[in-house]
């Protein structure tokens, strides 16, 4: 659906996008992450055809940018970071237009924006002044624009900035739901929300990208899975015992509570130390009291990826 | 004229006829011009006879001074506004031609630009309401004068769409537009100053002021119309240009 080799984009102060590489497939949700100014939204806009590339081939919804911008603009649903609209126009009369402008076949428009209007949860201020919508409802209805005319590929910039919990829960729920028979990109700095919703992220930093793999491939790349014990043994024998296990990367003495020790073991990348820990306590008949391990979240390998 | 095309011009037209700037100029518009006009039809009731009332009309300072400040209002948010709010983003994402959001945008402008000189129209039809006679109009310098009307405004509203792509900030591309117009109307008054016959000729093509005398005198000439037409597609070219780059930030 998308083929990106070698983008970069150069402004008149720098380089915001750095000959960056990623494709995504058909009927893929893929997140795409980045700390603020990383370059999510030049890339997106670029992709919409808003923004000419400085170098890079492109391709998007089986057109080329830019010779087919046209096309690719028919092809694609877009939702800008921020959502801007006209807002003295009413919802319904402003999807018409939109779907006008996206080319609805003259009779189905009526029906089309019905539809979307449903599906966004929009029926009931469809005759309201888009200037008096709450930053809810604005974004269902830039999201309801995107869809007008129902196109394969979604590209949506940080759909969820700025709403409430509730209101990012039910939004969710919705582009969970369209990723069932589309193909969606969607960036965000929110992390828990890719673990949600995507199968696959993308990574981008400081306009190049660090990481594009599925996320569970993308947990095992980082040493979290640490392991946190506590146990009644001689602080520094009992660490240079689990130092010296094969796949333990290290270990790090929390804290001591009387007799009682406690050590973070972090794994070799890609290891599962918690048989060899066992065997280990076992041997050397330790009193055990904690036994826990962290799970590898999205955060870490974010954090991990995209530090200094 | 494409699809896109006309759905675009319903939301310009649409948009100026919605916001409070198209019923204040519709207001101001009537008050000066009925001002204009009343002083014209003083004039005239003191035994002048070698002008009508229209030509006096359209060569009255009211007008000029009107036309001059009355366009870069009307154009200054056709661009900057969409810039400024991010909706330029949405638009230009939808399968649109440039060229049609270009034309449509300057369409839209030229229409309302119309709409508000048909006020002055009913000075005519007042004057024949108040003094019970049945006036004799002139039919072709009448409609000579609109066409002239016509063309400066269109002239004029290209280069504020010129100015307008220029800006994020309306009150930029006004004061640009505004610059660039005032500054080709009093170029033509330099045609009195200068003594060299060459220049002089040259200074007369862009006289705006001498043009339309001799258009509401009912004297049609073509170069004039040249001029305004060839100088409106010179400027909705530059836009078009400025728009292809995107490389607008400030």
């Amino acid at each position: 659906m998308i083929r990106v080799e070698n983008l970069t984009k150069k402004y008149a102060g720098g380089e915001a996008v750095r000959g960056i590489s990623f494709s995504v497939e058909k009927g893929e949700v893929v997140g795409f992450l980045g700390p603020n100014g990383a370059g999510k939204s030049t890339t997106m806009r670029i992709l919409t055809g808003f923004l000419p590339a400085t170098d890079g081939q492109i391709e998007v919804a089986g057109a080329k940018l830019p010779e087919e911008s046209l096309l690719v603009r028919q092809r694609i649903g877009y939702m800008p970071e921020n959502v801007p609209l006209y807002p003295e126009m009413r919802v319904e009369e402003f999807l018409e237009y939109r779907g006008r402008l996206k080319r609805v076949a003259r009779k189905g428009i009526t029906e089309r924006v019905g539809l979307v209007l449903d599906q966004c949860g929009l029926s009931d201020v469809r005759k309201k002044i888009i200037g008096t919508l709450s930053k809810g409802f604005r974004q269902r209805v830039g999201l309801a624009d995107a869809l007008i005319h129902n196109p394969p590929l979604l590209i949506l910039d940080e759909p969820t900035a700025g709403l409430d919990p509730h209101q990012i829960r039910s939004f969710r729920e919705l582009i969970k739901d369209l990723g069932r028979d589309r193909t969606i990109l969607l960036s965000t700095h929110i992390l828990s929300e890719v673990e949600m919703v995507c199968r696959r992220a993308i990574i981008i930093n400081r306009g190049k990208i660090e990481a594009s793999d599925t996320l569970a491939n993308l947990a095992k790349r980082v040493q979290a899975g640490a392991l946190q014990i506590e146990v009644k043994a001689d602080p520094v024998g009992a660490r240079e015992k689990l130092a010296k296990l094969s796949e333990v990367g290290g270990v790090v003495e929390l804290n001591r509570v009387g007799e009682w020790v406690s050590f973070e073991v972090t794994a070799l990348p890609g290891k599962d130390i918690r048989g060899e820990v066992d065997g280990l306590i076992k041997r050397e008949q330790w009193p055990l009291r904690d036994f826990r391990r962290e799970k590898a979240r999205l955060e870490d390998v974010f954090v991990e990826l995209t530090q200094e | 004229m494409t699809r896109a095309f006309w759905t675009l011009w319903k939301r310009e037209a649409g948009a100026i006829l919605l916001s409070p700037i198209a019923w204040v100029l519709l207001t101001c518009m009537a008050l000066i011009n009925g001002f204009s006009f009343s002083q014209c039809v003083a004039y005239l009731g003191q035994g002048v006879r070698e002008f009508t009332v229209m030509q006096i009309y359209f060569y009255i300072f009211h007008f000029w001074f009107l036309l001059i400040i009355l366009v870069p209002i009307l154009t200054m948010r056709l661009f900057s506004e969409e810039y400024k709010t991010g909706t330029i983003e949405m638009l230009l994402t939808a399968p649109v031609r440039d060229g049609d959001v270009i034309l449509s945008k300057f369409a839209g402008a030229l229409s309302f630009y119309l709409l508000l000189w048909i006020p002055s129209l009913l000075g005519l039809a007042v004057f024949q309401v108040v003094t019970h006679q049945a006036v004799p109009v002139a039919w072709i310098p009448l409609g000579l004068s609109y066409l002239m009307v016509t063309l400066v405004g269109m002239l004029y509203l290209s280069i504020g769409l010129f100015t307008s792509v220029l800006s994020k900030n309306q009150a930029v591309s006004a004061m640009l537009s505004f610059t660039i117009i005032a500054l080709l109307f009093f170029t033509g008054f330099l045609s009195y100053l200068v003594r060299d016959p060459g220049w002089r000729e040259v200074l007369t093509y862009i006289f705006t002021l001498e043009q339309m005398r001799s258009f509401s005198a009912g004297q049609f000439d073509s170069r004039p119309v040249v001029f305004y037409l060839s100088g409106t597609i010179f400027f909705l070219c530059l836009t078009q240009r400025v728009m292809a780059n995107r490389t607008l930030k400030g």
